[in-house]
C-alpha cells in the first residue's frame, strides 16, 4: 500500500483522534464514587430539649424554611453530649409524620366519631367543664376541717416540664382549683 | 491518619439508638417485621435497614445466661467481596478505608449480594418515573459523607454508652487489647474480629464471645475465582475491547482513505 504524504498525515491524526476518544470515553476510573449531597449544609441548628423522658437530652434541630430536614444529639449539652436514644433521635417525627393532628378534636357526649373544632372553641369547652365541675364537686369542709378541695379532677403532667412550668401548674391546679390528684407521667 | 469504627459489644445495652439514627441520617423507611420470638426487631440487615442489633441468648457453663448484643452492619472490608464481584466497578474504597457504592454505576446486578460474607449489603427495588421498578444495591457507607465535613458516624454520635466509637486506628486498637483484657474475666472466649484474610475490617469487634456464636465467619476470605475475576480477567478483557475498537476504526478509517484515493487515481494526476 503506497501512501502519500497527506495521506498518512490524515490517517495518524485519525488514529490519534480515536485513540483519544476511547482514552476520555471509556476512562472507568476518571468518575470516582462521588457520596451523596450533605444534606445538612449551610443549615443552622436550632438547640432545644427532647420532649420525652425526664433526662432533658438537649437536641439540635436542622430545619429548612417548614420543613424539618435532621435532628441530632447536641454535643455540647452537658446531659447528653450528643448522645440520643432510640426514641429521641425519632422527634423529627413529631413534627413531619403524617398521623400528627394539627387541629383540635372534639367527640361530643353520646357520639361514636371525633371532629375537627377550632382553638376557641375547644379551649371555651375545657375551662368550661372544669369550671362546672369544680363547682359541682367542691368539699369546703369535712369531719369540721376547711379541706376546700375537688376529688372529680385529676392533673397529669409530663417529665418535659421544667422547674419553672411545674411551679406555675402547682399553683394553678393545687392552690387554684384545690385539686389533689397531681401525678407525673414517670411514676405512672 | 487511618480511622477505624470500633465496637465494643460488651459496652452494648441493646437501647437501637445506633439502629434509628442511621435510618434518621440517611432517611431510609421503616419496616416493620413481624415477631420473631426474640427481642431482636429485624431478623438481618436489609436493603432500607443498613444496622440491626443482633440479641443473642447463651448459656454459660455455670447454669447462667448471657445476653449478647451486637451492632451488626457493613465491615467496611479492606479486601472486600463485593468490591471484587461488582462487574461495574460500582463499589471503591473512599480515603476513609470505606467501603462505598456509586449509586449511578450500579445496575442492581446483584452479585455483590451473593459474593458478601456478612449479608451486608442487599438489592432496594425503586420504581421510577415511568413506573418502572429498577434495583440498585445499598448498605451501610459508614456515613462517609459526614466523615468528609468532620463528623462522626450517625451511629457513633448517637451510641451513649460509648459501645461504638470512630477513631484513630493505632489509638482504638491499643485500647481494644486493654478492654480485652479487662472482659476476659467475665468472658473468657472473648476475642478482637478484625479478620486478617480479608487484611482486616474497618469495622473492628470486641466480641464477648466466639464469632461463630454472633454467626459470623471465623475466617473470611475472598473467593479466589473474584480474585481472577476482577484483577486479571476484566482487565485483560477491557483492554482487549479497546484494542479491538481501535484496530476496527484505524483499519476502516485507512481503508476508505485507500478505496478514495484508487478512485480517484483515473481522474486527475495531480499529486
Amino acid at each position: 500500500m503506497e501512501m502519500t504524504r497527506r495521506q498518512f498525515l490524515k490517517i495518524s491524526g485519525a488514529v490519534a483522534a480515536t485513540l483519544a476518544v476511547i482514552e476520555l470515553g471509556f476512562d472507568e476510573k476518571g468518575a470516582q464514587a462521588k457520596s451523596k449531597e450533605f444534606k445538612i449544609a449551610e443549615l443552622k441548628p436550632t438547640p432545644t430539649i427532647c420532649p420525652y423522658c425526664a433526662v432533658g437530652c438537649g437536641i439540635l434541630v436542622y430545619s429548612k424554611g417548614d420543613d424539618v430536614v435532621y435532628t441530632e444529639g447536641d454535643p455540647d449539652h452537658p446531659i447528653n453530649e450528643g448522645s440520643l436514644c432510640s426514641k429521641g433521635t425519632t422527634v423529627r417525627q413529631v413534627y413531619t409524620s403524617e398521623k400528627r393532628i394539627t387541629k383540635p378534636l372534639y367527640r361530643a357526649p353520646g357520639a361514636d366519631k371525633w371532629e375537627e373544632v377550632d382553638w376557641d372553641f375547644a379551649l371555651d369547652k375545657v375551662a368550661k367543664n372544669i369550671k362546672e365541675t369544680r363547682d359541682r364537686t367542691f368539699i369546703h369542709k369535712e369531719n369540721g376541717l376547711t379541706v376546700n378541695r375537688t376529688d372529680s379532677i385529676a392533673y397529669l403532667g409530663g417529665a418535659a416540664l421544667d422547674n419553672e412550668e411545674c411551679h406555675l401548674l402547682q399553683k394553678l391546679f393545687r392552690a387554684g382549683l384545690g385539686l389533689t390528684f397531681i401525678e407525673h407521667q414517670a411514676r405512672i | 491518619m487511618e480511622t477505624i469504627k470500633f465496637v465494643d459489644v460488651t459496652k452494648c445495652d441493646g437501647c437501637r439508638a445506633c439502629m434509628v439514627s442511621c435510618k434518621n441520617w440517611n432517611d431510609l423507611p421503616s419496616e416493620i417485621e413481624e415477631f420473631h420470638g426474640s427481642y431482636q426487631s429485624h431478623e438481618k440487615i436489609t436493603a432500607n435497614t443498613w444496622n440491626v442489633i443482633t440479641f443473642n441468648e447463651q448459656e454459660r457453663k455455670d447454669g447462667g445466661l448471657d445476653w449478647l448484643f451486637r451492632h451488626s452492619s457493613c465491615m467496611h472490608c479492606v479486601e472486600a467481596s463485593c468490591e471484587k464481584a461488582c462487574p461495574e466497578d460500582a463499589i471503591s474504597h473512599t480515603k476513609f478505608d470505606s467501603v462505598v457504592i456509586d449509586y449511578d454505576k450500579c445496575v442492581g446486578c446483584g452479585y455483590c449480594v451473593q459474593a458478601c460474607e456478612f449479608d451486608a449489603i442487599n438489592l432496594a427495588t425503586y420504581i421510577d418515573k415511568n413506573g418502572k421498578e429498577f434495583r440498585k444495591a445499598q448498605k451501610c457507607t459508614q456515613c462517609t459523607d459526614r466523615l468528609e465535613e468532620g463528623m462522626q458516624p450517625a451511629c457513633a454520635t448517637a451510641c451513649h454508652t460509648g459501645a461504638i466509637v470512630y477513631g484513630d486506628k493505632d489509638d482504638l486498637l491499643a485500647s481494644a487489647e486493654e478492654r480485652l483484657a479487662k472482659v476476659k474475666e467475665r468472658y473468657p472466649n472473648a476475642n478482637i474480629y478484625n479478620p486478617q484474610g480479608i487484611k482486616g475490617t474497618n469495622t473492628v469487634y470486641l466480641l464477648a464471645d466466639k464469632p461463630s456464636t454472633y454467626g459470623l465467619p471465623e475466617n473470611p476470605k475472598v473467593a479466589l475465582s473474584q480474585v481472577v475475576w476482577k484483577d486479571y480477567a476484566q482487565p485483560i478483557g477491557k483492554a482487549m475491547l479497546g484494542a479491538t475498537t481501535m484496530a476496527v476504526i484505524g483499519s476502516f478509517i485507512a481503508n476508505s482513505l485507500n478505496k478514495k484515493n484508487e478512485s480517484s487515481e483515473g481522474e486527475d494526476h495531480h499529486e
